[in-house]
């Protein structure tokens, strides 16, 4: 809508709201009094024909952003040039990094957190999705078309575990059941391929655990899960090995932009003078954006929480399962008066919500992940969760699955999800900076898309470098990742002939996941070691089972001291300020010292 | 190790111990496979006294209860499997075949009967729903026990402690004693969990508040932990909305239950027992999986560890009796149900052609009662008659019954 029409509309939300135009964006300034109210004149200002995008700037009272930044403050990167400089250790700036060392340029990636993928890229699910779901045209939909076909490949070089056993989204009606009739038909056209309508008994033989309710569904056989942190630190892990270089625990604070370039990025740990920039910072890539003068766009948070199941659900799903958006389970129905137009209300609302219907998923560990929600916040970090959300999400994915109960719950995590209120991705070289890529708003499907985005990143920051240097392919770019044993997937005589190699895989520290004291190691002598309690749990999954660390932490501690040459009392959970315990006891002893 | 032995014990805390030399005593050849490099199980951390009452009459640290154990295992030269881990576990003509790890390399053992002394794990902060944050400071109190005791590490200096099972309140005084400040002892229950003496001891004495029908609901912190938000509960142990406190502190430490650790008899198909969580037992508290025997925690949560000692010889003793051939379990075994007032009872079987003459039972009552009287009968004959006065719901009944002449199934009741 015009900009007059806009304010108009905007004056019944509150009138503190101020629209204008600027550098083909809509802004809106002013401030409000309730985070929703804020939300909803960020959504109102949505065209996509007239702007370039939203930016809404206006102030929640009693609201103000904190941001979490590292506590290590010193010069180790202070005068340091590079290339390309990397913003964000998520599995986008991890796989553009990667991307970049095809070619022979100086590559470092500064990530505000403790360890790669601490965001988002580690609190989702794990679906390489398939990409029915988004509109065409949509830069998601590109990427993720494109991303899903390069899975398989990028998977194997990494060493990490992926497994394409589909997805599945149930219908309860005839009618529903042509609606997915249309999904698949348009499927083609979007460039998706592999969907199948099936009936209830067909389905069955995809997945055993079809809803009572069901009719049938859609079969979208290109869907899989990987893990999404394993992927990310992979991802990270082979750039290393190519000569990247990654910088933990490093914010960007500020830049420097000088005639259309960055010429300055400054951090808590010196200025660095890079060539080029790509912004891969997740929730903050606005702000990033912002500093770079390239900001088109406005991050809102959106929440979701995932409940991770024991492996002994293992059996309740088989793909990643849910029923389609506009389905209305039995139990919903109850809640519905039976008239036509308040079922129809009723299924618009529950198909307009922002998750992809996904409810179960059989995690490649073997666990099952019950959710997500989403749920708007102001916070950009707020991970926390709450027994209301978690219950919700039972009650709701209880109609999916029966079986699913709470005396199953071992764990539940929140990510906060990046989008835009375009709701697609910002994927572009910088408009008003030459010198700034932007790989932003990546949200769901990012974990699918990342691998095809980077490749558009890198081609365009090659061709921008190449104005005024020579770009020269790097010919011993290795894709391959040199991966560590995992010792579960090994047979018992493949496990023996490597613990006479090396004895350290003989010995189990973890009870829960079966984990060796070898597969520790490897965590820690891999090609960007991490000494911390998580950074080891997220890599070979000790703390991850059934008793979540209470028997392994004190040993995993010890390793973790041991091999960095720390004291005990310097290992960390993952921030550095993240203490795990604060020094000797007054007696200052334990038995075993 | 060699490839076959009478008797293999896994675990080798109080209860594996006690089998191992119960089935050593009984000339069996008995291999005792532990996870961690010394023997004794969680009793290595559990350095307070108060071990050993019953059966010494002495109160022992938990290593030196330990290390009784451990020199009669070495007497008899019962063998170790130390720092070995239990891969497999499957069920081969007379016996058991166990696939080992260790850092000698992954061994195939093959065992005529089988103790699994497997011990328990506890509930953890996310199982019982404590929301909010996750920052480092929240842990379970039997891993804050190994990082004071064991290593030497002080986890905490301002520390809430959710839970008043005897875990809980031993750490509250551990920690106090080592300098932490210990602000308070919430529970979600109307009553204590652990032993009257170990609030007394652990609590009284050195001024820490106990909060009853209080629970954790939140945690704060984005690194380390700020504060926990506590909240009373209803007679359904929900949060009652409008009664939230915020309680500073950088510590958390949940002791809220335990739970058997039983995944090598679930692999096993054993079949388990609702109430306790353990496999089914008979007298000789072998399983309905025949040849494979459960002892110690893993076959029920204990308090006191006399009676897992004692438990754990009966398995030993049973143990070596059918490695050995010299018993056969009857066909039918009678069943135990427990009545009025009683929430378990082990064993729950009983096997004809076992010992019937003096059969011990462990119970365990719903609640706390004044007084009480156990009573256990088979069809119109009383088997055994204690009673008790009061009657706790965290301490175990220990009764004998003389079975030699029954009239149908038993009946266990608390009147």
């Amino acid at each position: 809508m015009n900009l007059k029409r806009l304010r108009r509309e905007l004056r019944k939300l509150d009138a503190g709201i101020v629209a204008s135009e600027r550098d083909g964006c809509v802004l809106l300034e002013g401030e409000v009094d309730d985070y929703a109210t804020a939300f909803a004149a960020g959504k109102l200002a949505v065209d996509k024909d007239r702007y370039l995008g939203v930016l809404n700037d206006i102030k929640v009272r009693g609201f103000e952003q904190k941001v979490s930044l590292p506590a290590e403050s010193d010069h180790s990167l202070d005068g340091v040039k590079c290339d390309v400089l990397v913003i964000g250790g998520g599995i986008t700036g991890c796989a553009v990094a990667r991307e970049l060392r095809r070619h022979q340029l100086s590559v470092l990636l500064v990530e505000k957190g403790p360890d790669v993928a601490s965001g988002q890229s580690s609190r989702n699910g794990g679906v390489v999705h398939v990409g029915v779901n988004f509109s065409k045209g949509s830069q998601k939909l590109r990427y993720c078309v494109r991303g899903n076909a390069m899975y398989r490949k990028l998977a194997h070089d990494l060493h990490v575990p992926y497994e394409n056993k589909g997805q599945v989204t149930f219908a309860r009606t005839k009618v529903e059941m042509l609606a997915l009739e249309y999904v698949h038909r348009t499927a083609l056209d979007k460039g998706v391929v592999g969907t199948k309508v099936m009936d209830r008994d067909e389905l069955r033989k995809v997945e055993p655990s079809v809803p009572e309710w069901s009719v049938g569904g859609l079969f979208m056989g290109t869907g899989g899960i990987t893990s999404p942190y394993l992927m990310t630190i992979a991802l990270a892990e082979n750039a290393v090995e190519n000569g990247a270089t990654v910088a933990l625990n490093t914010a960007v604070l500020d830049m420097k932009v000088k005639d259309g370039l960055i010429v300055e990025v400054s951090t808590n740990r010196g200025t660095i003078r890079p060539k080029a920039v790509v912004n891969a910072a997740g929730v903050y890539a606005d702000v990033i954006a912002q500093m770079a003068d390239d900001r088109t766009f406005t991050i809102h948070p959106r929440v979701g929480t995932n409940i991770v199941m024991d492996k002994k659900a293992g059996w309740m799903v088989n793909t990643s399962m849910g029923k389609t958006p506009f389905t209305l389970t039995p139990k919903q129905l109850e809640d519905v008066p039976a008239d036509l137009f308040s079922r129809a209300k009723a299924m618009v609302a529950s198909a307009s919500s922002h998750t992809k219907g996904i409810a179960l998923i059989h995690t490649v560990d073997g666990n099952v992940l019950v959710g997500p929600n989403a749920d708007e916040v102001p916070d950009r970090e707020d991970t926390s969760t709450s027994r209301e959300v978690v219950e919700k999400i039972l009650r709701s994915q209880q109609e999916v699955q029966g079986a699913v109960s709470a005396s199953d719950i071992i764990a539940y995590f929140t990510g906060v999800r990046s989008p835009t209120y375009e709701e697609d991705f910002v994927v572009r070289p910088g408009i008003r900076t030459r010198n700034v890529f932007e790989a932003a708003g990546i949200q769901s499907p990012g974990l699918t898309a990342a691998p095809a985005i980077a490749v558009d990143i890198a081609s365009w920051v090659c061709d921008y470098l190449s104005d005024a240097m020579d770009v020269l392919s790097n010919k011993s770019f290795n894709p391959v990742r040199q991966a560590s044993p995992v010792l579960a997937g090994l047979s018992l005589e493949e496990r023996d002939l490597l613990v006479h190699e090396n004895p350290d895989y003989g010995e189990i520290v973890c009870r829960c996941e079966e984990i060796s004291k070898g597969e520790i190691l490897d965590v820690l002598r891999s090609p960007l070691p991490v000494y911390t309690v998580d950074a080891v749990k997220r890599r070979c999954r000790p703390g991850m089972g059934r008793c979540q660390g209470a028997f392994c932490l004190p040993a995993v501690m010890r390793i973790i001291a041991d091999e960095a040459g720390i004291a005990y009392q310097d290992v960390v959970k993952g921030d550095s300020r993240a203490r795990i315990v604060f020094g000797p006891t007054k007696e200052g002893k334990g038995t075993l010292l | 190790m060699k490839s076959e032995y009478d008797v293999v014990v896994i675990g080798g805390g109080p209860a594996g111990l006690s089998s191992a030399i119960a089935a050593a005593q009984d000339g069996a050849q008995v291999l005792v496979v532990e996870r961690e490099a010394q023997l004794g199980g969680i009793l290595k951390q559990c350095v307070h006294d108060g071990f050993g009452l019953t059966r010494y009459g002495e109160a022992l640290t938990g290593p030196e209860y330990a290390e009784r154990d451990i020199d009669e295992v070495r007497v008899l030269g019962v063998e170790e499997a130390l720092s070995t881990f239990v891969l497999e576990a499957r069920g081969v003509d007379c016996g058991v075949e166990l696939t080992l790890s260790n850092r000698d390399g992954i061994h195939h053992v093959k065992a005529a009967a089988l103790v699994l002394a497997t011990g328990c794990r506890e509930r953890t902060a996310r199982q019982i729903q404590i929301h909010g944050d996750r920052p480092s400071g929240i842990m379970t109190a039997g891993c804050a026990q190994n990082l004071v005791n064991l290593q030497g590490m002080l986890p905490g200096k301002r520390v809430v402690i959710l839970g008043s099972g005897d875990i809980g309140l031993i750490m509250a005084r551990r920690l106090t004693l080592e300098g932490a400040e210990v602000v308070g002892v919430y529970e979600a229950k109307k009553k204590v969990s652990g032993l009257v003496r170990n609030v007394v001891q652990c609590l009284d004495d050195f001024g820490i508040p106990l909060h009853l029908s209080t629970t954790v609901t939140r945690a704060f912190g984005r690194e380390r932990l700020e504060a926990v938000e506590v909240c009373q509960v209803d007679d359904t142990l929900r949060p009652i909305a409008g009664t939230e406190e915020l309680i500073k502190c950088d510590t958390l430490i949940v002791s809220v239950g335990l739970i058997p650790e039983n995944e090598l008899a679930a692999s096993l198909g054993i079949e388990m027992c609702q109430q306790t969580r353990g496999p089914l037992v008979d007298q000789g508290f072998q399983t309905l999986a025949k040849g494979i025997f459960s002892a110690g925690n893993s076959l029920s949560v204990n308090d006191l560890v006399d009676y897992v000692s004692e438990g754990g010889a009966r398995a030993g003793h049973a143990a070596a009796a059918h490695a050995l051939g010299t018993h056969q379990r009857a066909k039918n075994l009678i069943r135990v149900d427990v009545g009025e007032r009683l929430s378990s009872c082990v064993p729950q079987l009983v096997d004809l052609n076992g010992d019937l003459s003096r059969v011990v039972f462990y119970l365990r009552s719903d609640g706390d009662y004044p007084e009480g009287r156990v009573i256990m009968r088979s069809g119109s004959r009383e088997l055994a008659y204690k009673r008790l006065k009061p009657v706790h719901q965290a301490e175990t009944i220990r009764i004998e019954a003389d079975l030699t002449e029954l009239d149908g199934d038993i009946l266990a009741m608390l009147i």
